[in-house]
């Protein structure tokens, strides 16, 4: 036990207000709390960051456009009781940082019947989702308004951290080509 | 291969018309094999990658060198989480990976097995191992796999700001520094060559994963192809700040426009592979002691966690 990797929490990060929460990946922590913090070590050494939410990975129900199209049942039997989900989707094959992205909410008795829902509201854009994610809104921490300033404001300081900080490195260049 | 044809065929289909393969559809196991294997060497190189340039943070020249030093170790860190992360999506938990990594049973890039015996060496790590390295990360940010696409995309924008901190410290000794500075740059510059274009791998005709990775867009380019564009585009940089690169067969072909280089030592390559190299257990013994020193952390936080009921209880 002193030595486990611990549960795994996916990562959620919202860059500006109005931005939705985006996947960018995961970290370990023995509860929320910590997740939170990891978080911030792991996906905010750069600026832009406003808000984080994490939420244990067992908590999260996947669904991809391939295992729909096996299974376009895959609801069936799995109501339970109703409770709020976020939903999130992948709408895109283009070469991206973030994966899937905030959608929306809805109270189904189930992930799979929220995703559902989800598949029958335009609201949703169902037709361009590649991937989905259903979350249960208690399984969802969110970094606390008031921490912003000291949890993700020293990144913008730093600009050392960014390459557009080094100006002239090449000496038979112009400028170095820029990475995507 | 024992797939199944026509999951096979659907699976090479949608490769070939760019989409990502995500978690939760299918894949053969032996693109999971490959990936599997292949992210977490990635993953223990950018840790143990920490280990050659973390050194020399107690003896950097100046308050700026320092501060952007420890960013780039600290992003290394990170990188390493993304990586163990986007392989943990494939089935192996990062305590398997990490696991593998302090029984010495891991593989992790040879280059950080070689020691960094004087502060010019840590720009050489940023121009040429960590510009090796993005040539290597570039392609990879087009992989088919979603989970390591994406974590190469974010680890290429981070590791441009490395590449170009080292290019400007050695462009600074080159042009400002004292006679001492230069011939401290140069010998940094006789011992990194080499192991950086060993980096790249194997020759093609001795890689024996290679056909199967491009076939399945795990891989775009080879590892020739990939170490030419990185010699073409480096050696006249190299050279026009007077340096002299450790390669007497190296010249200019103005037919096919490349730098050709002499012949690669591959029994020193090999001799490293397999862990005798100058730092390899130095490296092994530095990762073991600090996942020994910091079980009291984990310790504190996993009691710490117990006082309160964890969400989703």
């Amino acid at each position: 036990m002193t030595d486990t990797q611990w549960p795994r929490y996916e990562v959620f990060k919202q860059d500006l207000p109005g931005q939705p929460h985006k996947a960018v990946g995961s970290v370990h922590a023995p509860d929320a709390e910590m997740a939170l913090l990891n978080a911030r070590d792991v996906f905010a050494r750069r600026p832009q960051v406003v808000s984080m939410w994490v939420a244990p990975a067992s908590a999260v129900f996947s669904l991809t456009a391939e295992e729909l199209a096996a299974n376009p049942e895959f609801w069936q039997g799995t109501a339970v009781s109703p409770q709020p989900y976020a939903l999130f989707a992948k709408r895109s094959q283009r070469r991206s940082m973030t994966f899937v992205e905030y959608a929306g909410e809805v109270v189904a008795e189930s992930a799979q019947l929220a995703i559902k829902q989800a598949l029958e509201d335009g609201r949703f854009q169902p037709e361009t989702a590649i991937v989905w994610w259903a979350v249960p809104l208690s399984a969802i921490s969110g970094s606390d308004p008031q921490d912003v300033d000291s949890y993700y404001a020293p990144a913008t300081a730093k600009t050392y951290r960014q390459q557009s900080y080094y100006g002239f490195v090449s000496p038979t260049r112009k400028s170095v080509k820029r990475e995507p | 291969m024992n797939e199944d044809p026509a999951k096979l065929a659907a699976f090479e289909a949608r490769i070939a018309r760019g989409e990502k393969i995500e978690p939760g559809d299918w894949m053969p196991a032996e693109y999971r094999r490959q990936l599997i294997r292949m992210i977490s060497q990635h993953a223990h190189s950018e840790i143990v990658g920490m280990l050659p340039e973390g050194t020399w943070i107690p003896h950097a020249p100046n308050l700026r060198r320092k501060m952007v030093l420890m960013a780039k170790v600290q992003d290394e860190a990170g990188h390493g989480q993304y990586l163990y992360h986007a392989a943990e999506t494939l089935g192996i938990t990062r305590e398997e990976m990490i696991d593998a990594l302090l029984s010495g049973k891991a593989k992790y890039s040879s280059i950080f097995n070689y020691p960094t015996l004087s502060w010019p060496d840590v720009a050489w790590i940023g121009w040429l191992v960590d510009g090796a390295a993005i040539k290597n990360q570039t392609m990879l940010a087009q992989c088919s796999y979603g989970p390591y696409s994406r974590a190469m995309v974010r680890i290429c924008a981070e590791e441009t700001f490395h590449y170009k901190q080292g290019k400007e410290m050695i462009v600074q000794y080159m042009t400002q520094g004292t006679p001492r500075q230069k011939a401290l740059v140069q010998d940094g510059l006789n011992r990194w060559w080499w192991p950086t274009l060993m980096m790249f791998g194997p020759h093609d005709s001795d890689s024996p994963n290679s056909a199967v990775l491009m076939r399945w867009g795990i891989k775009t380019k080879s590892n020739d192809a990939l170490r030419q564009e990185f010699i073409n585009e480096e050696v006249p940089e190299v050279l026009a700040l007077g340096l002299t690169i450790p390669d007497p067969d190296l010249r200019f072909n103005a037919e096919t426009g490349n730098w050709e280089i002499g012949p690669i030592d591959w029994d020193e390559f090999w001799r490293v592979v397999k862990g005798n190299g100058p730092m390899n257990a130095e490296r092994l013994a530095a990762r073991q002691k600090a996942h020994e020193d910091g079980r009291w952390v984990r310790e504190a936080v996993a009691a710490y966690a117990k006082r309160t009921p964890e969400i989703g209880d």
